[in-house]
């Protein structure tokens, strides 16, 4: 089984929600990975094998209740400064690109979807993470971590938006009709992240979009001040953490996630079925 | 009525005199205003376009009109002059006055048009586009008033008329070079309460309390559209140009039939849409495109334009894609504006939860932020100085602390009870004679030695508390009365300098501490005395609003500063008005350099 979460923009909530997949399916008996074609960021950690990946995938890897490994996030780039960006493959640093010097695609393509391929043999469930919002439609063509992992490996999607800046119907719907229309038939849910107040008021806007876009909604999930690893560098980093542990802090702020958004109905089913294809 | 009639006559005998730079009082309307005839020569001219009959004091009816802005226009007090001077009219009473009149009011008068601004998202930019367009348009000569029809905000400021609105309305109408910010630029005000609760305030004065259903069930289909009508058709009668800011996003289908603050605004005012979009985040393009979509088509229509806001790197890298989404919604993409680093009042408490800490010094001035923290852009002229200003919410963020702000908030009690089990209430008494501790507003009420709320007003319970003891003052919440007020005067300390800023609170404060200043404006009671000071245990305490904004008092606070032991430079302080206009100015250069102005002229439709 595998699914795709894609944000309606940076800091949507696609790597804590991913998490909170990871964490809840993991805790219901289903063996569970994350994995993220290709993610852009400054932090990183090394896995036990010697490889490098996004910090991300590692906090999503332990929300698995398991080991981080370089299959989980294949291709990371590291902004260097002056516009230049390490390129690491499979956890190793392969090259440096820049405006004039793009990623050899021939190269690190053909080893994300090998990965993920390899993820698939002895895992239940693949959590994939997009990158940014999907449907950036003047850089497209460059894609990985939404529109090429969408086509090559046909996984199944659902879009992440976050309702606290307001926009978020014209967020889910605008993301939706950008996508290219061969991709449309993998396009199957829709999530409402950091909702405040009382959620009657979004009932005909959410049954709109679901008419609109045939998506279906799989909740709406209330707003918490949780704090988790910083994933890219426009995150905020504000929210609770308490214990010494860091990384038990975040395990259990990401239990505390999972019980409320069990708590809101949210359908962890509905997942799982949109993930069966 | 002879009165007014002699100071005509004396203006007829002057002559035309254009902006008349000498009188203290300019521009007491707008930048550029024409002084000819300070004392209007057709008053009362009974047209109803430029001004209204009210019930006077004594019942009577007296024709009022001190908002109309017209005789004040540079081209009618020169026309109106020259006619005068050509029928040799040396006089009033005249007939054939209300003959000029009548001419000068067809050839120069005409109903303004509305631009309305939305954004794709609450942080989208709009108000920052409004405020640039409202100075360019001022600086090309129209007069252009702002307008956001409801605007839910905790930083309000109070009008010349003790009118309260929101303080992003006051900065815009600082940007179109108006004087005198008026109620009808906003015209209601939500002020959150928490809770899903805000008080409403209407015209600028309190009208009920709401949640989000009781506020689009009843307050919206009863009043509140005839209340947008009322306000934006007001304007537009005496501006070019009225612009309009949105709330949120447009296109929240949930409550679209009742969100009067966005396209249904728009069609009240019968105004053309820009639409902006925040490209920092990503996804601008489909916000752009669900936007103009989820709206239906009848308004979707009046989306002239796009404006992707907020580029980092080269905005040329955006045109590819600003071409797609052209040919997708078929609405063109008139500017792609890059970020540009400028210092003005931020709306929200958003940028405030954002960033932890502003400014660069090495001096750090904690500012206590409370759960209810209200006019916090009290706080930006400090932001500007070489200092840090670091929001605390815990106790120990206040260790290392050069000086201390108590800011306002919505409600002293409940914050002063936080505040007390936090732990930052001792932590602030064991800082008295330290460093320098000022309280605005709620947080000057703290200060004091009792917090009496016996009838249960301000924290619910009937208490009466014990404050910080920093001054012997007492304030009693005694009734459900709000004071709103604007005041002018001097500081009693310091460098005696002027002082400006206005008054909101609940309570009144018995106070027996010497006074930190005089407040002179108040024309009924004479000069009076506000505020605390204990100079010698470097503690201040005021009701003012904007304190800070005048350089005096800032000036006085920092120098009690000592970081390592160092005395703080207060040299290069400034008013904080001028800085402000300066990136005004730099705002507006930014967005006329990548707007495509002559579409912007075309959609406004103020093109002569």
């Amino acid at each position: 089984m595998k699914v795709l979460l894609l944000g309606t923009s940076s800091g949507a909530g696609k790597t804590t929600v991913s998490a909170m997949l990871c964490r809840y399916f993991c805790r219901n008996g289903v063996k569970t990975v994350p994995f993220k074609g290709s993610n852009l960021s400054l932090n990183s950690y090394a896995t036990a094998d010697g490889g490098e990946i996004g910090m991300g995938q590692a906090f999503q890897s332990w929300a698995c209740g398991v080991e981080p490994c370089t299959d989980m996030n294949p291709l990371l780039l590291k902004p260097c400064g002056d516009g230049v960006i390490q390129v690491v493959v499979d956890g190793q640093p392969y090259m440096d690109m820049s405006k004039n010097v793009p990623m050899n695609r021939e190269y690190a393509l053909p080893r994300v979807g090998a990965a993920f391929h390899r993820l698939e043999d002895g895992n239940d469930l693949i959590v994939c993470e997009g990158s940014g919002s999907p449907v950036e439609i003047n850089i497209m063509h460059r894609d990985v971590a939404n529109i090429w992992v969408m086509r090559e490996l046909q996984i199944p999607s659902i879009i992440i938006g976050d309702i606290e800046r307001g926009g978020v119907f014209a967020a889910i719907y605008g993301t939706w009709r950008l996508i290219p229309d061969d991709l449309k038939h993998l396009m199957k849910g829709f999530v409402i992240n950091r909702f405040r107040g009382d959620g009657s008021i979004l009932g005909p806007g959410i049954k709109r979009i679901e008419e609109l876009t045939g998506m279906k909604c799989l909740g709406v999930l209330p707003y918490e001040d949780l704090r988790f690893p910083e994933e890219d560098s426009l995150s905020s980093s504000s929210g609770s953490l308490e214990g010494d542990d860091i990384h038990a802090a975040f395990i259990s702020n990401l239990d505390k996630m999972v019980d409320d958004a069990v708590d809101s109905g949210f359908d962890f089913d509905g997942v799982l079925e949109i993930a069966r294809g | 009525m002879d009165c007014i009639k002699k100071k005509v006559n004396e203006e007829i005998q002057a002559g035309w005199i254009g902006t008349n730079r000498n009188c203290e009082y300019n521009p007491c309307h707008f930048k550029g205003q024409d002084c000819t005839f300070c004392y209007c020569p057709f008053y009362p001219c009974h047209d109803e376009d430029l001004g209204n009959m009210l019930i006077g004091r004594r019942g009577n009816e007296v024709w009022a009109c001190s908002d109309c802005l017209f005789i004040h226009r540079p081209e009618v007090g020169r026309y109106v002059m020259s006619e005068i001077r050509r029928l040799g009219i040396e006089s009033v009473p005249d007939p054939r006055m209300m003959d000029i009149f009548r001419d000068a009011k067809e050839k120069l008068w005409r109903p303004g048009k509305a631009l309305m601004v939305v954004g794709a998202t609450s942080d989208a930019g709009k108000s920052i586009t409004v405020a640039a367009l409202c100075r360019i348009l001022s600086n090309r000569g129209y007069l252009v008033a702002p307008f956001k029809s409801q605007n839910m905000s905790l930083n309000s400021k109070v009008t010349r008329c003790g009118a309260e609105i929101a303080m992003i309305q006051v900065l815009q109408a600082q940007a179109a070079g108006l004087t005198a910010p008026d109620e009808h630029m906003n015209p209601i005000l939500l002020k959150p309460k928490g809770d899903d609760v805000s008080q409403v305030i209407v015209c600028g004065k309190p009208y009920a309390d709401y949640d989000v259903k009781g506020y689009y069930g009843e307050f919206v289909p009863g009043p509140g559209r005839d209340i947008v009508k009322e306000h934006v058709d007001f304007l537009k009668k005496r501006y070019d140009l009225v612009i309009m800011e949105g709330a949120g996003s447009p296109a929240e289908i949930n409550i679209y039939d009742v969100d009067i603050a966005n396209m249904q605004a728009a069609k009240i005012a019968d105004a053309d849409v820009i639409l902006v979009v925040n490209v920092e985040w990503g996804g601008s393009f489909a916000y752009a495109l669900g936007t103009v979509e989820l709206i239906p088509e009848e308004d979707r229509k009046r989306i002239k334009g796009i404006i992707l806001n907020n580029v980092r790197g080269h905005t040329e890298n955006l045109r590819p894609g600003a071409d797609k989404l052209e040919e997708i919604t078929g609405i063109p993409v008139i500017g792609i504006i890059p970020h540009a680093e400028i210092d003005l009042p931020s709306e929200d408490s958003q940028g405030l939860r954002r960033s932890h800490s502003k400014g660069n010094g090495k001096a750090v001035i904690g500012v206590v932020k409370f759960p209810r923290i209200a006019n916090f852009t009290d706080l930006d002229p400090l932001c500007l100085e070489d200092v840090s200003v670091l929001f605390v919410e815990r106790a120990e963020d206040l260790d290392g602390v050069d000086a201390v702000v108590l800011p306002g908030t919505k409600n002293t009690v409940s914050d002063f009870r936080w505040m007390c089990e936090n732990g930052i209430a001792d932590k602030l008494r064991s800082l008295r004679g330290r460093v320098p501790i000022a309280g605005i507003c709620g947080g000057y009420q703290m200060m004091g030695s009792i917090l009496d709320d016996s009838n249960g007003i301000e924290g619910g319970e009937k208490r009466v508390y014990e404050g910080l003891g920093f001054f012997g003052n007492k304030t009693a919440f005694g009734e459900y009365k709000k004071v709103v007020v604007q005041d002018e005067g001097h500081l009693k300390v310091g460098d005696l300098g002027a002082i400006k800023g206005y008054e909101l609170h609940m309570g009144m404060t018995e106070v027996t501490e010497p006074p930190l200043l005089v407040i002179e404006n108040h024309f009924d009671t004479g000069p009076v005395d506000e505020g605390s000071v204990r100079e010698d245990e470097m503690l201040f305490g005021t009701y003012l609003h904007g304190i800070f904004d005048k350089p005096s008092f800032r000036k006085y606070f920092l120098s009690f500063i000592k970081h390592d032991g160092v005395v703080h430079d207060t040299s290069e302080v400034r008013s904080y008005d001028d800085i402000v206009d300066e990136n005004l100015d730099k705002l507006a250069s930014v967005f006329e350099e990548n707007l495509d102005m002559d579409r912007l002229l075309e959609i406004a439709g103020v093109v002569r």
